[in-house]
């Protein structure tokens, strides 16, 4: 039943890794810019620009509609000792976690429908893709109605097992989780999407070889699927982090701004949000908004250290 | 072995041998048609309300079926958003989003995955940073160059920053990373230069990688909201997504035009995807191959 | 801080004036004729009232044939959002609404254009608005805004609830006690199905809260607008009264009205009683109960008093076309196109006299009530800075309102970091 580990699989990869070390120039000559520079040129104009200005806002304080007076690194003392701040930090967390549980099923799923001769793979694969097609502020107000607390139809389901179900939007703690569901359901969509694609790239010879040496269907999505998926999971998880990071479409619309629970509900975006575009505070925003990204920065910066323990490249 | 020969190998072969595939499916089914209905529970449930009357809408125990269907909800939807010229521009703006990012993310996701040059970690690092600002962030000196480019209520003005994409480089570079290599190897033993490599050889390959671009930022541009509510300005040079977030505000309490124009909004990319659906998904894989 | 940049900013304005008085010895007299050409932009948040703006731009299109106005609907959650990209870059409409809260951050920043020209000129005279409004949009005595609109409040009673659970229809004899003790009963008689006596929004003031206040007899904010009002004795009680009708039950908790919004509980006729203003007209006289429905005078308590508000059309400071842009602006204050937003429904219109078209638009509603309110009625509470001190009062005031802390607690705190913010602007 087991599948001669290193033998049929192992081969397979090792034959295949050293003809990346090929021999000849170290680089590839002007090629690789000439394919890179456009993607470059744009985002450095666009993005990378409007990042050196928000850094630069950070350390002044700022008129509503511009004109600004250098303050130094107030803005980040007062970011430091906003306790609002911290609690958004571990609400963020928490969010991506919740989101990030989804991945494996994704994984299972997406392995499952795209089993050859699955009949209605058709019709799986819509259901499955459909949160993710919904507009965010559409899905947003379903929710609501759902969570409901004295009208939601998932109180109203656990009531039938003599469940009392909370006011699930507008009670701290059960909030984000809350959010987090919904974020979770909505991006399993897009998880599938990318590891369907990475399936589509696994060589059919790899399960030929394990099914002649009777392999169960199991031992062949845990020793074929799952690690020759890792640059698809390893994407997924990147961006769920990254996305996961910078709630605040959901959080806004689920719960709205007036929300008895929104001051121990929310993310760091809703804070930079609050502070840039209500309070008009554009200097404390863009602090934050740098926090926001180092937060990011680091953890993405870990995941790619780490990448090499677990994400096979053929 | 040339690149249609690969591709004539894949279309044979299935991954599975005919015996397995005749195998019981059903625990799958079951898995499969529960995590189904979960996932599409939320949108029946809005298809329900959106013909049921507001009392509906608010009774305990739930209203399943609304009896009489309330199909004047959706009539409201039409007589207050103009439809087809937003979704004229709602398709121009994709369109040229995806063509755009199609053709940068690919070239440059494959030379960060396959090509050698100085600084490419570092440029790499320096295009992946944007993904990790938040994207409000951005907006108010994004509107400014768009400004002072001249294309403030223009389809470029909206489609413009976001052909440039940090995601599709990364999804790409990822795509190809997990290509095989010997490929490439006996293309450059032939001699190839690294634009024909990629043209001939790696771009048919990635064809599901491209697929998946494609889904992803047609979603993402369909429903993208604030940009182009911020750089348009009048209701004719709006895409649906705003026109139709303009017209629920007109209704904040009325749940049940609410819900009847939410799903017309979805209704567009939803129908085009299911027609698609085995094009996009599988037929892309294998077309680009000839 | 804010200050500094003020002091910063002085020369500018200096200049501008100076810029200004100029243009009008040149220019000031070739005032915009019929046949200008231009086109102007027209932002406002509203989708509903689009069909009657329309019919103003075509009426006034019958004057000035050339003077192209195209109209900008941005929803409202993101209105605010889009003004600041806008006039962060100097490209905000030629033309726009104007709400209090927002008015004096514009105004005070130079965004906005004043109207003195044209009130020197006869052109708009602001004795034709309600003088609370006039004062709303006038900024170190300078007119900015031109009252376009305006929303006093009323108590909103469903009748078929009140003669169920054998409650009088209310009067405008009623005080505090009266309304709680109807409250009580309906929620103790109905609470079973469901109802409520009274439903009403408590996450911003105007529904609620700031009409208590200012009925207890305090302010929530000096008229000068630099002190909170909050830690008076008075502004307690007004809090007060609605941390009471939730504590028995005559109202449902934070919670459940954060869920489900007040004036869905009140449509879908699960409440008896609904605080709230002219602006909820045209949604409830569209609700499927809509017979069932009518409006009372706020119930008093030291004295009788409401909040009223209003929009304002303003005009940009940047604008290109100034000339076009106040001869529209002209054109919206008139009693002609007020007349018309009234007769198609859209709004209660800030012309006085011209509201007898907006009265009988729904005439089963006693909309008298909500005119006559005027004369009880206190201008709605701003800073230059109103979000700061309005995320302090969304912050701070449910754990009084849930009875989590004592009123008096919350609202001295409220008191103390809403001075804090007054003395930062």
């Amino acid at each position: 039943m087991t599948l001669p580990a290193g033998t049929t699989l192992g081969g397979i990869a090792a034959a295949q890794r050293p003809a990346r070390q090929r021999a000849g120039s170290p680089t590839d000559g002007w090629w690789p810019w000439l394919f890179v520079l456009p993607t470059l040129l744009g985002v450095l104009v666009f993005y990378i620009w409007p990042l050196f200005q928000t850094g630069y806002l950070s350390f002044t304080e700022t008129g509503p509609f511009g004109g600004e007076t250098w303050v130094g690194t107030e803005n980040y003392a007062k970011m430091l000792g906003d306790k609002n701040v911290g609690l958004a930090l571990v609400n963020t967390v928490v969010y991506t976690v919740i989101v990030l549980l989804g991945i494996p099923v994704a994984i299972l799923l997406a392995s499952m429908v795209n089993r050859p001769g699955l009949r209605f793979a058709t019709f799986y694969r819509v259901l499955f893709f459909m949160p993710y097609i919904a507009m965010p502020t559409a899905v947003a107000l379903v929710w609501r109605m759902i969570y409901n607390g004295d009208f939601g139809i998932l109180n109203w389901f656990l009531s039938i097992f003599g469940i009392d179900g909370p006011y699930w939007t507008s009670t701290p703690g059960f909030a984000i989780v809350a959010v987090g569901i919904v974020g979770m359901w909505s991006s399993l969509g897009f998880s599938m999407i990318i590891l369907s694609a990475g399936l589509k790239n696994i060589p059919p010879d790899f399960y030929e070889a394990a099914q002649l040496d009777g392999a169960s269907r199991w031992k062949q999505f845990t020793s074929i699927t799952v690690p020759l998926l890792t640059p698809s999971i390893f994407f997924v998880t990147i961006i769920s982090v990254i996305n996961g990071f910078q709630l605040f479409d959901l959080l806004y619309a689920i719960m709205g701004s007036r929300n008895p629970a929104m001051q121990q509900s929310q993310s760091l975006v809703y804070i930079f949000y609050n502070q840039a575009f209500i309070h008009n505070n554009r200097g404390y925003a863009a602090a934050i908004a740098m926090l926001i990204l180092l937060v990011i920065g680091i953890v993405t910066w870990f995941q790619f250290r780490m990448q090499k323990r677990w994400v096979n490249y053929v | 072995m040339s690149s249609s020969q690969l591709a004539q190998k894949r279309k044979t072969n299935t991954g599975f041998s005919p015996a397995q595939r005749g195998t019981n499916n059903s625990r799958a089914h079951i898995v499969l048609a529960v995590v189904g209905f979960i996932m599409v529970f939320p949108f029946l449930w809005q298809l329900i309300m959106s013909l049921s009357t507001n009392a509906q809408v608010m009774s305990v125990p739930p209203t399943f079926w609304p009896g009489e269907l309330q199909w004047q909800n959706f009539a409201a939807v039409f007589t207050k958003v103009p439809f087809l010229s937003q979704l004229g521009v709602s398709i121009t703006i994709t369109v040229l989003r995806v063509l755009g990012q199609v053709v940068l993310c690919c070239m440059a996701g494959y030379a960060f995955a396959r090509m050698r040059f100085s600084f490419k970690g570092v440029t790499l690092g320096i295009i992946l940073s944007i993904l990790m600002v938040p994207s409000q962030v951005y907006l108010i000196p994004q509107f400014q160059i768009i400004q002072n480019l001249g294309l403030l209520n223009t389809v470029w003005g909206i489609v413009l920053p976001g052909i440039f994409s940090a995601f599709g480089v990364f999804l790409m570079r990822q795509f190809f990373m997990g290509l095989p290599t010997e490929l490439e190897e006996a293309a450059r033993l032939d001699g190839a230069n690294p634009f024909q490599i990629f043209w001939k050889v790696m771009l048919p390959l990635a064809a599901p990688g491209i697929s998946a671009l494609v889904i992803i930022t047609t979603l993402w541009s369909w429903n993208d909201l604030l940009w182009p509510l911020v750089v348009t300005t009048y209701a004719e040079s709006m895409p649906l997504s705003a026109g139709l977030a303009t017209m629920q505000g007109s209704v904040s309490t009325d749940y049940t035009v609410m819900m009847a124009a939410s799903i017309m909004a979805m209704a567009p990319v939803l129908i085009l995807f299911i027609a698609l659906q085995r094009r996009v998904i599988d037929g892309l894989a294998f077309s680009g191959t000839k | 801080m804010k200050k500094k940049n003020i002091a910063r900013l002085a020369p500018l304005g200096l200049v501008a004036a100076l810029a200004l008085s100029a243009c009008s010895a040149n220019g000031g007299d070739e005032a915009v004729s019929t046949d200008s050409k231009a086109t102007i932009s027209y932002a406002v948040w509203d989708e509903n009232q689009v069909p009657a703006l329309k019919q103003n731009i075509a009426d006034f299109n019958k004057e000035y044939p050339n003077i192209e106005v195209k109209l900008d609907v941005t929803p409202w959650s993101q209105f605010w959002t889009k003004l600041q990209t806008q006039a962060s870059s100097d490209t905000l409409p030629d033309v726009f609404w104007m709400n209090g809260p927002n008015f004096q951050l514009y105004a005070a920043n130079d965004q906005l254009e004043p109207l003195t020209g044209l009130i020197d000129d006869k052109k708009i005279d602001p004795a034709n608005y309600p003088e609370a409004l006039d004062t709303l949009y006038s900024y170190d005595g300078t007119q900015y805004g031109v009252p376009k609109d305006f929303d006093t409040l009323g108590l909103w009673y469903n009748k078929s609830i009140l003669e169920q659970a054998g409650v009088e229809i209310p009067t405008d004899a009623w005080t505090w006690d009266e309304i709680h003790a109807a409250s009580k009963k309906i929620s103790d008689t109905l609470g079973d199905q469901g109802v409520y006596g009274m439903t009403t929004s408590l996450t911003g003031g105007q529904e609620g809260y700031y009409n208590s206040i200012l009925q207890a007899g305090g302010e929530i904010i000096s008229e000068d607008g630099k002190k909170s009002g909050y830690d008076s004795p008075e502004a307690i009680e007004g809090i007060q009264f609605w941390t009471d009708l939730i504590a028995d039950g005559s109202m449902p908790t934070l919670q459940q009205l954060s869920d489900t919004t007040a004036n869905v509980w009140f449509t879908s006729g699960k409440s008896g009683f609904f605080y709230s203003g002219t602006w909820i007209v045209s949604e409830l006289s569209e609700a499927e109960n809509t017979m069932d429905l009518n409006v009372a005078p706020l119930p008093k308590g030291e004295r009788q008093a409401t909040v009223i508000h209003g929009l304002a059309n303003v005009i940009s400071s940047k604008s290109k076309n100034k000339a076009a842009s106040e001869a529209f602006v002209t054109y919206l204050a008139s009693k002609e196109a007020q007349t018309t937003q009234a007769e198609m429904g859209a709004a209660n219109p800030a012309f006085n006299g011209t509201q007898t078209a907006f009265v009988d638009s729904v005439p089963h509603f006693d909309i008298q009530v909500l005119l006559d309110a005027q004369d009880y009625a206190y201008p709605y509470p701003i800073s230059k800075n109103t979000a700061a001190w309005t995320q302090l009062e969304t912050d701070l005031l449910p754990a009084a309102f849930s009875g989590d802390k004592p009123v008096k607690d919350v609202a001295n705190e409220l008191a103390t970091k809403m001075n804090e913010a007054l003395a930062k602007e």
